[in-house]
């Protein structure tokens, strides 16, 4: 058995399903991320983990035990909210050792625990600050710290980063995970952000409309989209269904309902070229569209046979010979062409 | 000066005239021996006040102001704190209903009012008309409205119900977490509300004497009987009345600021 394990949990508000029967196990110490768009149910996910939005359908199973109606408290889980939740009438030492305070512990016992926490968020010398004297991402340690010094079986993380700005987000994102192997501690980490989710995670799972519709490392995730919403949340995955990518192609016959092509795979060659030696693959003519710049990387809009199609490229001087409305020959490798259910 | 600013310094002097202009003339007039026949008095004195002063009634009428006041206010922290938090954090799904019957007292005229609380309570099994009870009773009520108000929105701007998830998840029992937790936090929040419960109560008049009236003298019937009797007494009272009633606004104004540098 799985370390933790939720089966048919299902949640509803007046008219909006939450979560619908929803099921997923992941191991101790695994680092896993709920990867959704907003308002797919990854905070009430979260939310009945930690029992703060009680459920009508389903359990959940931590190390065996069945904590589907403990009380949070009970629960011995750790949670982060997005708005960090911090106590604007205590100082970092008394946030940290809040929960410590409540199991009945005395501040020369507990203070000690606290320091080491607070050490390893790197928030020394800011012991007796208050929350509102502290940056965003200081207040996101302080919770983070807060949680992990109660050593809870699981911790939760809501969206941590997200308000955050995307420099100190980069950097949280590392320390994030340095923290969590050094801890080895089990973690649910919310995000909307497909990018860190493939950054930090150990094994993603895919929510929609309150299920999980895709599971699997980064990796996977990333080049095998089982459908076609994971395939343009999860990247920017040029989608066709089966019979325009036979236009696109000239022939050949596709099963699938529809494929997924990523656009770093699609090559570019000058009209009358191709690829040497041509593997398994599909050359079309097409015309650029369109070049925008985001930074290392050139994207191109490629219309050919009445599809469009979007083509990255690293931006290296290689490239320099492609203009706009430029005519070229597409290049698309069959093995890329990943089919969707 | 650019005009728009001349605007702007014109428009806030006047303003502050207007509202000044009226106070300070009547201190003058409660300080003055005659002001008939001259552009400013023919003499100053301070009989007025001693006078006001030193009427045994004016102490015990404060006294009893006082005492119904803050035990009203008192009365009114130690429900409607609880009541509103329980709501907002654990039954959000009545809150409309509170939030309706709350805001009723603002509809309802204090004449209306005292005449049915009068005729309700005048005999069965809560006989309270003319005790001071009634008026307690009457004034929790009409400002249950502020206190509402004060005490939800304390709860809305510090988050009490992350506040409460996140100390529940800490280990914390529900009581904990009001006390430790949410308490500490909106207090500065409700002394604003208790501030203008403060003000409002202690110039409310329709209900004091209605109700009341000169069975349990409060300070407000008190000095409108006195009025009567002479404008330069009538004056020094209003003066005596806005000096009493700015010195709490401080008081309560500075508690509130301490406290929220406590919290800060
Ligand atoms: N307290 C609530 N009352 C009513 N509906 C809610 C409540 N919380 C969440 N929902 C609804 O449940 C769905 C899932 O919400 P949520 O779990 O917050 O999504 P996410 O965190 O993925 O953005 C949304 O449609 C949202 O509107
Ligand atoms: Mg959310």
């Amino acid at each position: 058995m799985s370390y933790v394990q939720i089966d048919n949990l299902t949640k509803t508000y007046k008219d909006t399903i939450a979560l619908n029967h929803l099921s997923l196990t992941f191991d101790k110490g695994e680092f896993v991320t709920l990867l959704g768009p907003s308002g797919c149910g990854k905070s009430t996910l979260l939310r009945s983990i930690a029992g703060l939005a009680p459920t009508e359908e389903g359990s959940i199973h931590v190390d065996g035990v069945d904590i589907t109606h403990l009380k949070p408290k009970d629960r011995e889980i750790g949670m982060v909210f997005q708005s960090y939740g911090l106590f604007p009438n205590m100082t970092v030492l008394e946030n940290i050792g809040f929960g410590l305070r409540m199991k009945g512990m005395k501040k020369s016992e507990y203070e000690g625990k606290v320091k080491r926490m607070i050490e390893l968020v790197d928030l020394v010398g800011k012991e007796q600050s208050y929350p509102h004297q502290l940056s965003g991402g200081q207040q996101q340690r302080v919770a983070l710290a807060r949680s992990l010094v109660m050593e809870p079986k699981i911790l939760l993380l809501d969206e941590p980063l997200s308000a955050l700005d995307a420099k100190i987000r980069k950097n949280l994102q590392v320390e994030l995970r340095r923290i969590q192997r050094e801890l080895s501690i089990t973690t649910v980490f919310v995000t909307h952000d497909q990018e860190e989710a493939l950054t930090i995670s150990d094994r993603i799972f895919v929510m929609d409309l309150g299920n999980i519709v895709q599971s699997g490392n980064p990796e996977e995730i990333y080049t095998h989209p089982a459908n076609e919403f994971v395939a343009r949340f999860i990247g920017n995955y040029n989608v066709l269904r089966a019979e325009q990518l036979r236009q696109l192609t000239g022939g050949g016959s596709f099963a699938a309902v529809s494929y997924a092509i990523r656009p770093e795979v699609i090559q570019l060659f000058p009209e009358h070229a191709g690829p040497e030696p041509s593997g398994n693959g599909w050359l079309a003519a097409g015309k650029v569209k369109d070049i925008t710049v985001t930074g290392n990387v050139l994207r191109y809009l490629v219309e050919s046979q009445d599809q469009r199609l979007q083509v990255d490229h690293l931006n290296t001087a290689k490239e320099l010979w492609i203009q706009r409305d430029m005519n070229v020959n597409v290049w698309i490798p069959a093995e890329e062409c990943v089919p969707l259910g | 000066m650019k005009a728009g600013k001349l605007f702007h310094v014109s428009v806030v002097t006047l303003v502050m005239l207007y509202l000044f202009v009226p106070l300070a003339v009547t201190f003058l007039y409660s300080i003055a021996t005659d002001w008939y026949r001259t552009f400013l008095p023919e003499g100053y004195t301070l009989n007025w006040y001693r006078e006001m002063l030193t009427d045994p009634r004016l102490l015990e009428a404060l006294w009893r102001t006082l005492f119904v006041t803050v035990f009203t206010i008192v009365l009114s922290i130690l429900l409607m704190v609880p009541t509103i938090f329980i709501v907002t954090v654990y039954f959000s799904k009545w809150e409309r209903l509170l939030q309706a019957i709350v805001m009723l007292p603002y509809a309802i005229p204090g004449v209306v009012a005292a005449v049915g609380l009068i005729r309700i309570y005048s005999d069965g099994p809560l006989a309270i008309s003319g005790t001071v009870w009634i008026v307690i009773g009457a004034y929790f009520i009409s400002i249950l409205p502020f206190m509402y108000q004060g005490i939800r929105n304390s709860l809305r701007t510090v988050d009490a119900i992350t506040l409460v998830d996140a100390a529940e998840l800490l280990g914390a029992s529900r009581i904990q977490a009001f006390r430790h937790v949410v308490l500490p936090n909106i207090m500065p929040g409700v002394m604003a509300s208790v501030l203008l419960s403060f003000s409002i109560l202690f110039g409310e008049f329709v209900l004091a004497n209605l109700l009341i009236g000169g069975q349990y003298e409060l300070l407000q019937v008190y000095l409108m009987r006195r009025m009567d009797e002479s404008g330069h007494l009538s004056s020094a009272i209003v003066v005596f009345y806005f000096v009493l009633i700015l010195i709490l606004s401080g008081l309560i104004l500075k508690f509130g600021r301490s406290a929220k540098e406590e919290n800060a």
